[in-house]
């Protein structure tokens, strides 16, 4: 109990109310930070799940305003079909995951929020050092349908998709060909959820290929 | 013909480092005291404006049940104590109270946020009373919900930014699979009402199947004896009362020491630098002994003297407390920063607040000690004998 913190401290007698004070006030002035775009919730153990036989990983920021800024944002949109745009993304710091065995770089993880029917939908991919999908986890999604996209059997023809894959498929439409197009939702009321999905998925290769595997030339 | 302070400031560039070194003092003293001062004042300001931010001064809630959101979102439903709707309604018959509004607190584990699942929080309030204690609030887009049961939800800046909500999208209560349209997204606040998700007061006893609240906020009339209804408030059976004036008072008593040990230090870092001053004029008035005899051979007198060196003094201290307010304005963000970091509690806004006001006072103070400190060198050079002076004799 809070107050027990404050008994348990020995402030001395009227200064019981010092900790649940500050307890008190101090998410009045640390809110709820988003001040980065998408982050594993347990990154040790989620990259030593999502990248069988890593043995440590490095976590780097990047972002539109350190690299490339408006005019690769503005290409990257359209890569993405200019709808939906990236969710505040030119001063948002994307997170990336590179992962090591040893000291060798084997891959990468990173993750995408992409907005959801009914929240943020936080798409994660682990990739090898072609951008290739080694696996897909979803994070967070929220609807009745979540654990018919959470489970393993959703995630697994993701596994080996690179951004070519995308390029047979309209992700407006929802129509193209490929393995992409021959993905099943699961949730068919959730159509929203689903084509969120393969947008957030098709936006992190595509992150990747710019900033990483196929840098534009305003980026370093 | 050359002025008093021209003369007086060609005497300074005499010996430019000493003078330099004499300055640095003096702005890094300026500095220190300016910025002092602004946190003074602006951390006050700033827990003032935090509280009263909160819209009600008083909060009562069953013994040991969480009060904000970081216990609940640690604890989940588990810490939970409820009340009944009719204790507020006590509490706002009573003389001291301007208005009451009842919360209710709920959390919901949520399976599919993240491995394991998380907790997802909503607070339920009162659209009749809720809105019109926290005035302040600014909505980004939309409003609040109209009707008591309308099954509608505004969303905290982060909170809508977190989810990727706008007006008029859907949110889904997690384990009670309730849709909530989402009515109004609210401006940041800088307070926990960024991470909030509000629910009219009655949709969320439904949502959660009771009829109980977990909070009660209370706003008292200005000029009441909050102290008195406090100690009322305390009589009630098996409640916990959190007053934020205690909660001010608190913090304050424990920055008061800080605040004492760092003006001393500003005080002292004062002292230093005009110890410098005195050591810089009295070298000076040292090393023209000679030329001052010769101005008094010519018919300069000790006032004229005394004023002469004294305007040293003058230029010196105003030069560097110019200089280092300017400094200080210049840093004050940074100096922000560097505060938040050490202090246990920081208020949000502006912590370190210079204005004006602040910048003529503390000049004020700096000049006027350094006169001050000004008066003995001067006096000694106004004492010169000048046919002893010009011999090279004492």
């Amino acid at each position: 109990m809070l107050t027990g913190f404050g008994t348990r401290l020995h402030f001395p007698a009227g200064k019981f109310l010092l900790v649940p004070a500050l307890l008190c006030l101090f998410p009045l002035t640390t809110p709820l930070s988003a001040a980065i775009s998408c982050e594993l919730n347990f990154p040790a153990s989620d990259v030593a799940r999502l990248f069988p036989g890593s043995t440590g990983f490095k976590t780097i920021y990047f972002s539109f305003a350190g690299h490339g800024g408006p005019p690769l944002l503005r290409r990257v949109e359209a890569r993405l079909g200019g709808v939906p745009a990236l969710y505040a993304p030119l001063e948002v710091p994307y997170v990336l995951y590179e992962v090591y065995k040893g000291t060798k770089k084997i891959g990468y993880v990173h993750g995408v929020n992409q907005k959801g029917q009914f929240g943020v939908l936080e798409v994660f991919v682990s990739l090898d050092l072609e951008g290739r999908i080694k696996a897909f986890y979803l994070q967070r999604i929220a609807g009745k349908w979540a654990n018919k996209f959470t489970a393993s059997k959703f995630g697994a023809p993701f596994v080996g998709l690179t951004l070519r894959d995308f390029d047979q498929f309209n992700l407006l439409t929802g129509k193209g060909r490929g393995r992409v197009a021959a993905m099943v939702n699961p949730a068919p009321e959730a159509a929203t959820d689903f084509f969120g999905l393969l947008r957030a998925v098709n936006k992190n290769l595509v992150l990747m290929d710019a900033f990483f595997f196929a840098p534009d030339p305003v980026a370093p | 013909m050359i002025s008093r302070h021209q003369i007086a400031f060609k005497n300074l560039l005499r010996k430019k480092a000493r003078t330099f070194l004499t300055l640095v003092g003096i702005v890094l003293s300026s500095w220190v005291l300016v910025s002092l001062l602004g946190f003074n004042r602006g951390y006050e300001a700033a827990l003032n404006r935090d509280i009263d931010n909160l819209g009600y001064q008083i909060m009562v809630m069953a013994k040991g049940c969480p009060y904000e959101a970081a216990t609940m979102m640690l604890q989940g439903g588990a810490g939970l104590r409820y009340i009944e709707e009719d204790v507020a309604k006590g509490i706002e018959s009573r003389p001291e109270v301007a208005g009451v509004t009842p919360i209710l607190m709920q959390a919901f584990f949520d399976p599919n946020k993240g491995d394991g699942g998380g907790i997802a929080g909503y607070y339920g309030v009162d659209m009749q009373t809720f809105p019109a204690m926290k005035p302040f609030l600014r909505f980004r887009k939309g409003g609040w919900p109209q009707g008591s049961e309308a099954a509608e939800a505004v969303m905290g800046f982060e909170a809508a930014e977190l989810e990727q909500r706008e007006v008029g999208d859907s949110i889904l209560v997690p384990e009670k699979n309730v849709e909530l349209k989402v009515v109004g997204i609210l401006e940041r606040t800088g307070t926990q009402d960024d991470g909030t998700i509000f629910v009219p007061l009655k949709t969320l006893q439904q949502v959660a199947g009771l009829d109980k609240i977990t909070t009660i906020g209370i706003k008292v009339k200005k000029d009441a004896d909050i102290a008195k209804l406090e100690a009322a408030l305390y009589q009630l059976p098996d409640m916990q009362v959190v007053s934020f004036s205690q909660v001010k008072q608190t913090i304050m008593k424990l920055i008061a020491t800080a605040r004492v040990m760092v003006l001393s230090i500003a005080v002292i870092a004062l002292l230093i630098a005009m110890v410098g001053v005195v050591n810089t004029v009295l070298m000076s008035v040292m090393e023209r002994r000679h030329e001052i005899g010769i101005l008094k051979t010519m018919g300069a007198m000790p006032g004229d003297i005394f004023r002469l060196v004294w305007t040293e003094t003058l230029l010196l201290c105003a030069g560097g407390g110019v200089v280092g307010i300017g400094l200080a304005l210049a840093f004050a963000r940074l100096s922000d920063l560097l505060v938040r970091r050490v202090l246990p509690y920081a208020p949000g806004g502006e912590l370190v607040a210079i204005d004006l006001k602040l910048c003529a006072l503390t000049l004020l103070i700096i000049v006027a000690v350094g006169l001050l400190s000004g008066v003995y060198p001067a006096w000694k050079a106004g004492r010169v004998r000048p046919l002893d002076a010009i011999r090279g004799g004492l």
